[in-house]
């Protein structure tokens, strides 16, 4: 553990730290763009310069260990040009088009540039032209003239997803980036890409020109994709949520996620979402407020007993499994409680990265809580129970990540032998449209709208905070159950919530987002 | 006057082939070399006060003792990349003597433990790499290349490899990349070829006449070869002499050799009516010297460095009256910006700029204060980079804006050159 002195505070580091990581454990900002904690180091940028007692240079943080006694200093006039010049290297070339760039506001030439910068350019010259619209693949668009060769992506696609699409193409200030002859960025990482590049240069195809990024809140959660629980911050606003990047958890995901998570977001905004519950009758759907709903099922489902059965998902937080469980076998005295496993087939695969093959957060979750109350019938007993008719009311807590359950048609099929269904749900599905006469869909809370927690498949609870509010009706799993058990209870109401009165928000940005309604879809350039 | 340690047989067509070279001594050195323990002869080629003579002059029996006292593979890799404007030693070194190189290779792999080496060879000198084949072929069949060589157990083999024409691989960590396959660029330091070089094992990069020259150094003794040149600078080095010059050509004269009786006896002066402006003393990447400077200059590393130059590869351009400096520095800057590898930004974005802003002044778009914006971008590309070709950028721009100036202002000014009649040496137009 070596002693060293960091802007004339002396601190003890790991063995074998770099001084950029000394720095940054230590909370000292050091300009810099190629370095990246979950990357090798290029030590490309020459920005993260420091002044080293008994070097005659400028040293690069990145790449100099740090040694015993070792004085370093970072706030020198000496870096302070050095870095200012280095920030002038990057942006002579830079077509600086802020206005129409995506990265404007969280953009890492703009950042640097008020702190070191503030200058006039001296550069008089005409700018080298490059790409300006690369279609890399099906997620990620490229403009090379905003690339600043920081080479991160470069090593992502070698280190991490070692899928190796992108390389340098081409020397010196003519030098793209781009994907090898005949290949596409296309992996399942892919978007990582441009969470990591620090300019404007590699795009989002599902988030470029949505929404600038201080019209964005943001609030943390946990990715509801599969069973690892990448740690993740979630990005919205009054139209709703517009996109999902990782947050660094060393135990979890480290620095990433992978594409399939990034697209959760969108269950989870109005459009996709059940509002309104809705029942079935002879004369066909009628529509009726969430609660009212649960209140009126529970003349069914109060009766209990072995008439009554549960069908859970893994897509809900141990403490709702916690209540809904509790309330079923106490109070409605019933064991009928069934684990609803979407793909059998595929559930322990891995690809050695994060992606799992459960594609439930909290399978391991729920099992604890079917252990500790003993709960310990089959599929298979569903099924025969179903079919000699001895069950006559299902509840079922549907899946929020529907891409997954493919099974969906299949198992509306399976629970409608019973004479009534309750279906509890986030998203909207046809599927769930041709649910028998008595049947009832209640909306749910998603994810991001809830506290609670997920077990992930190594046994980790992580805990997760409410993010915001979609859909005020709709109601969380521990609700809906003390609803159906004809518990009286009174929800808390939102504070926050997103209702049709906040939409359209300011006239200027719709009417800014028709004129770019070609850009909008997702999937063209 | 020249001092042949090298080239004393070089005008001899046979000397090329085994049957020449060994008429003339060839590979005895190596039979006693191989009778002697690997750090005798390190110690040795440390006692000769060799340099590099690639362009750094870094001490080359130091630089062997960075490598690890332990029985890890380890490579030795020579560089013949010969990519300095103005440098065309090593070219002729390999046409007229390979064996000597192939020689000095074999011991210098015997003192430093490597049993593979490579010759990465310039790729425009694919003649030459004809000539290094066939001549490795011949030492592999004499028994002084392969397995067990010449029944003493030691085990060398020697292979060449072709660049394809990028500056940049010259420098040793590209040389390295490119060996490998990779992309030709420098690679971060630390760590050093020394400790993790090619395939990340230890490696030694030495310019074709570093390996060369240990041949005579073993041969006459590290005394012998120190009695020519200075303290700090030990023995010959070859010179390419080039530019406004009467006799262009190679040399081989003992270092601290003046600078003025290479370009007057050696080189033959300059054409006739001609007036000396200036000199690059060490390839193109050295800052000029005027021709005050020049005149009392001495060929070696210490006189070059207090004059706040380099000499480098040996590669002495000399400029007469006739010649623009601004012009003569767009050829330059042209050069570099087009050369540099581009992974560090002051490098990549630096010689381009450079490069525009002396065209815009050639052009005559120039502004004056671009004369010093030239000063400011060069002074910021030096030291923060990779590798060296940043400064090598940088050296050249500042020294001719710095002792030319006057020029500079005139362009700017006049829209034309102060020099009359001066021809566009931009080549590449
Ligand atoms: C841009 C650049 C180009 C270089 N080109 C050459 C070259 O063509 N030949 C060479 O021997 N050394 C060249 N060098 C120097 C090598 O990096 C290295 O120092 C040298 O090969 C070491 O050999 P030496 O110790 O025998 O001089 C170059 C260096 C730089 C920075
Ligand atoms: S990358 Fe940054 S500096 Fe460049 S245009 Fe976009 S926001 Fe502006
Ligand atoms: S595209 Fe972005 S991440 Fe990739 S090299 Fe350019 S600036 Fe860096
Ligand atoms: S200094 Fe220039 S040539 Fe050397 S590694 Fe950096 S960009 Fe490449
Ligand atoms: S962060 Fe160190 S050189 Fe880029």
């Amino acid at each position: 553990m070596p002693k060293c002195t960091i802007n004339g505070k002396e601190i003890e580091v790991k063995d074998g730290s770099t001084v950029i990581e000394a720095m940054h454990d230590q909370g000292i900002h050091v300009a810099h763009y190629c370095w990246h904690p979950g990357l090798s180091v290029a030590g490309v940028c020459r920005l993260c310069m420091v002044d080293i007692e008994g070097m005659p240079r400028v040293q690069i943080a990145c790449n100099t260990t740090v040694t015993e006694g070792m004085k370093i200093n970072n706030t020198s006039q000496k870096v302070k040009d050095a870095v200012k010049w280095g920030l002038d290297f990057h942006l002579i070339n830079h077509p600086l088009d802020c206005p129409i760039c995506d990265q404007a506001g969280e953009c890492g030439l703009q950042d640097q540039y008020m702190e070191f910068g503030k200058y006039d350019p001296e550069m008089a010259e005409k700018k080298v032209k490059k790409h300006k619209v690369m279609d890399l693949g099906p997620t990620v668009v490229l403009d090379s003239e905003r690339c600043i060769l920081c080479s991160r992506c470069v090593r992502f696609t070698k280190e991490v997803s070692q899928s190796n699409e992108l390389g340098i193409f081409n020397r010196g200030d003519h030098s793209e980036i781009s994907t090898f002859d005949g290949q596409k960025l296309d992996n399942n990482y892919s978007l990582n890409t441009v969470d990591i590049c620090p300019v404007g240069a590699l795009t989002s195809k599902d988030f470029r020109f949505r929404q600038r990024a201080w019209y964005l809140k943001e609030g943390n959660s946990i990715c509801n994709g599969c069973s690892t629980g990448c740690n993740i911050k979630t990005y919205f606003n009054k139209e709703g949520f517009f996109r999902v990047k990782p947050v660094y958890n060393k135990e979890v995901n480290g620095h990433w996620m992978c594409d399939d998570g990034r697209d959760l977001y969108k269950f989870v905004n109005r459009d996709h979402r059940y509002l309104k519950a809705s029942h079935r009758q002879e004369s066909g759907w009628s529509q009726i407020l969430p609660g009212a709903a649960a209140k009126e099922v529970s003349t069914h489902v109060k009766a209990g007993g072995e008439e009554l059965a549960l069908v859970l998902t893994g897509q809900y937080t141990t403490e709702e499994y916690e209540k809904i469980i509790g309330i079923f076998t106490k109070d409605l005295k019933t064991k009928n409680i069934f684990h609803w496993v979407n793909n059998k087939e595929s559930f322990e695969a891995f690809d050695n990265l994060l992606i799992r093959g459960d594609k439930n957060p909290n399978t391991k979750g729920l099992l604890q809580v079917f252990e500790k109350n003993q709960i310990s019938k089959t599929w298979a007993d569903l099924e025969t129970s179903l079919k000699a008719g001895a069950i006559k009311t299902v509840v079922v807590a549907g899946p929020e990540n529907l891409k997954f359950y493919k099974d969906l048609d299949a198992k509306v099929q399976l629970f409608s032998q019973a004479k009534k269904v309750i279906w509890l749900q986030t998203a909207k599905h046809p599927a769930l449209e041709k649910l028998p006469i008595n049947s009832w869909i209640i909306p749910m809370k998603s994810f991001v709208e809830k506290e609670g927690s997920f077990v992930n498949y190594k046994g980790l609870s992580q805990k997760m905070n409410k993010v915001t509010t979609i859909v005020s009706e709709a109601l969380t799993l521990a609700e809906a159950a003390e609803l159906m058990a004809g518990h009286q209870i009174s929800i808390k109401p939102d504070t926050h919530i997103l209702t049709d009165a906040d939409r359209p928000l300011d006239q200027v940005m719709s009417e800014h987002r028709k004129k770019n309604e070609f850009v909008f879809k997702r999937g063209t350039v | 006057m020249e001092i042949k340690l090298l080239s004393e047989h070089y005008s001899n067509p046979k000397f090329c082939e085994l049957a020449g070279y060994e008429a003339f001594g060839g590979y005895k050195v190596l039979k006693t070399a191989l009778t002697m323990q690997p750090q005798q002869i390190i110690d040795e080629v440390k006692a000769s006060g060799l340099r590099g003579r690639g362009g750094a002059g870094f001490p080359t029996g130091v630089k062997w003792g960075f490598l690890p006292k332990n029985g890890e593979p380890r490579y030795l890799l020579c560089n013949a990349d010969e990519g300095e404007p103005g440098t065309c030693k090593d070219r002729v070194m390999m046409e007229k003597a390979p064996h000597q190189l192939i020689e000095g290779m074999i011991i210098s792999g015997f003192a430093v433990g490597s049993k593979k080496g490579y010759i990465y060879v310039r790729g425009e000198y694919f003649h030459v790499i004809a000539i290094l084949e066939q001549a490795i072929l011949e030492a592999y069949k004499a028994g002084f290349l392969g397995k067990n060589i010449l029944g003493t157990g030691v085990d060398f083999d020697l292979d060449v490899y072709s660049g394809a024409g990028a500056y940049i691989c010259g420098e040793e960590t590209a040389l390295i990349s490119s060996l490998e396959g990779k992309k030709g660029q420098p690679k971060l330091k630390p760590p050093f070829p020394a400790v993790q070089g090619y395939l990340r094992k230890p490696t030694i990069v030495n310019n074709v006449e570093t390996l060369a020259a240990v041949v005579p150094i073993l041969r006459d003794g590290a005394a012998a070869y120190k009695k020519y040149g200075t303290e700090k600078s030990a023995g010959t080095k070859f010179f390419s002499l080039s530019g406004n010059i009467v006799k262009p050509g190679n040399y081989e004269v003992p270092l601290a050799y003046p600078l003025k009786d290479m370009i007057y006896k050696l080189g033959g002066g300059l054409r006739p009516g001609r007036k000396l402006k200036a000199v690059i003393p060490g390839g193109s990447s050295a800052p000029v010297l005027t021709a005050a400077e020049a005149e009392v200059a001495t060929l070696d590393y210490e006189c070059m460095a207090g004059m706040g130059t380099m000499l480098g590869s040996g590669a002495i351009i000399v400029i007469d009256d006739s010649q623009c400096m601004v012009d003569m520095l767009a050829v330059l800057t042209h050069f570099y910006s087009h050369e540099s590898c581009g992974q560090c930004t002051p490098c990549r974005e630096g010689t381009g700029w450079l490069n525009k802003i002396v065209h815009s002044i050639l052009e005559g778009r120039g502004r004056l204060q671009d004369i010093d914006l030239l000063v400011k971008v060069a002074d910021n590309m030096k030291g923060r980079t990779i590798c060296a070709l940043s400064d090598a950028a940088a050296l050249p721009v500042l020294s001719f804006v710095t002792k030319f100036r006057d020029e500079f202002e005139f362009y700017v000014r006049e829209g034309r050159s102060k020099v009359k009649g001066a021809s566009h040496a931009q080549m590449h137009h």
